[in-house]
């Protein structure tokens, strides 16, 4: 009986330990792997990636929105801070910023229609304790890890609108600051 | 004594470890972000994307939404079944019809068990409010899931969707939704047309 009862506490412990280390690790291990199929297929930190228009074939990440046109920079704060700019777009848009961990840190938009959205949205990407004296003007994001995740949404319905958006990328940045 | 402690050990991390997949939706059921909010069974959390989350929605957010928007920027509301509580799946057809909706922009989208696309040609993946407002009723909107589409009308094809989820976003959500999504938003109606096999 005392070895059935060390045996079921033995269980109850670990069962805890494991089903919360790992539901913790998840999100983060899910990430990872997203950005790591990301870099395979070619795009590189600190750069603006125009996904192509989704579709059944093209779909790479989960419950992707083929109204919308996608652009993605994936960040590395592990030398410094980074800075991003994206132009306004004249339908609903917005730029956000994820964290290693998936949460959604920062939403902007770029909705020029909306009150208060620049012609160019400009935020800083940092880390706790980095040096973000070169980001006067603009928005300050701080993040946790060094790995963090820019995305671009612009409603784009269409094949000549997606191209519109699409025609952005030469005006949007995502640099060290 | 030792090889009870043992034992109980390792069932315990594998079963914990199982639990947490489950539990994320890596193994076994499909999406389901919380059930915090349930609108005629569309359901939604508030803390989707935000550091508020708690464990299990984070996981199964990274699972089956990664990237999601937290709701002042975007709401999402899912639902796998019809108005009568039976499972979505493609040998269905079905009507979903709504009203206007409290944001500037929305959509309806059909996916997978997998939680992506489904992997057919029709081009017919979602439904929106900008054809709600071509289709003349953008107050009273509705559309026909179906494997194989209506020669008019507007339509998502379940074609190759299996048994399959509806996902309604709602961009730049009205205050008023998130202070009281059951008593604000107009969760459209998914009614069962047909279904293969069975009587008409």
């Amino acid at each position: 009986m005392k070895a059935f009862l060390t045996g079921l506490a033995a269980f109850v412990a670990t069962f805890l330990i494991a089903h919360f280390v790992v539901l913790n690790a998840l999100p983060g291990k899910i990430m990872s792997t997203v950005r790591g199929k990301m870099m395979d297929t070619g795009i590189a930190p600190h750069s603006w990636t125009m996904s192509a228009r989704i579709t059944p074939e093209t779909q790479s990440v989960v419950r992707p929105s083929p109204d919308l046109a996608y652009a993605i920079c994936l960040i590395d704060l592990s030398d410094g801070p980074v800075e991003i700019t994206v132009p306004s777009w004249p339908e609903y848009g917005s730029l956000s910023i994820f964290e290693a961990d998936t949460n959604n840190v920062y939403a902007g938009s770029l909705d020029a229609r909306a009150e208060g959205t620049p012609g160019t949205r400009r935020v800083v990407v940092a880390m706790k304790g980095q040096d973000i004296s070169g980001a006067a003007g603009a928005e300050t994001v701080t993040v946790k890890k060094p790995e963090a995740l820019a995305l671009v949404r612009r409603l784009a319905p269409t094949q000549a609108s997606y191209e519109a958006a699409a025609a952005l990328i030469p005006a949007s940045s995502c640099a060290p600051l | 004594m030792i090889l009870s402690l043992l034992a109980g050990g390792i069932l315990g991390i594998a079963a914990g470890a199982a639990s947490a997949f489950y539990a994320a939706g890596i193994i076994g059921s499909g999406a389901s972000f919380g059930d915090q909010i349930d609108v005629n069974s569309w359901k939604s959390d508030w803390t989707i994307g935000s550091a508020a989350a708690n464990p299990w929605t984070r996981a199964r957010v990274a699972r089956h939404g990664l990237l999601a928007l937290t709701k002042d920027e975007a709401v999402y509301f899912t639902t796998a079944t019809d108005s009568d509580g039976a499972r979505l799946k493609d040998d269905c057809t079905y009507e979903v019809s709504g009203g206007e909706m409290p944001g500037l922009w929305w959509s309806v989208t059909l996916y997978d068990g997998e939680s992506y696309l489904p992997r057919n040609k029709d081009n017919a993946l979602s439904f929106d409010k900008t054809k709600a407002a071509a289709s003349g009723a953008p107050d009273a909107w509705s559309f026909v899931i179906a494997a194989d589409g209506p020669e008019t009308g507007n339509w998502v094809s379940s074609k190759a969707g299996g048994a399959f989820d509806l996902t309604l976003r709602i961009y730049k959500p009205d205050l008023a939704l998130i202070e009281d999504p059951e008593g604000v938003l107009p969760a459209p109606t998914v009614k069962r047309l047909a279904c293969k096999g069975a009587a008409s």
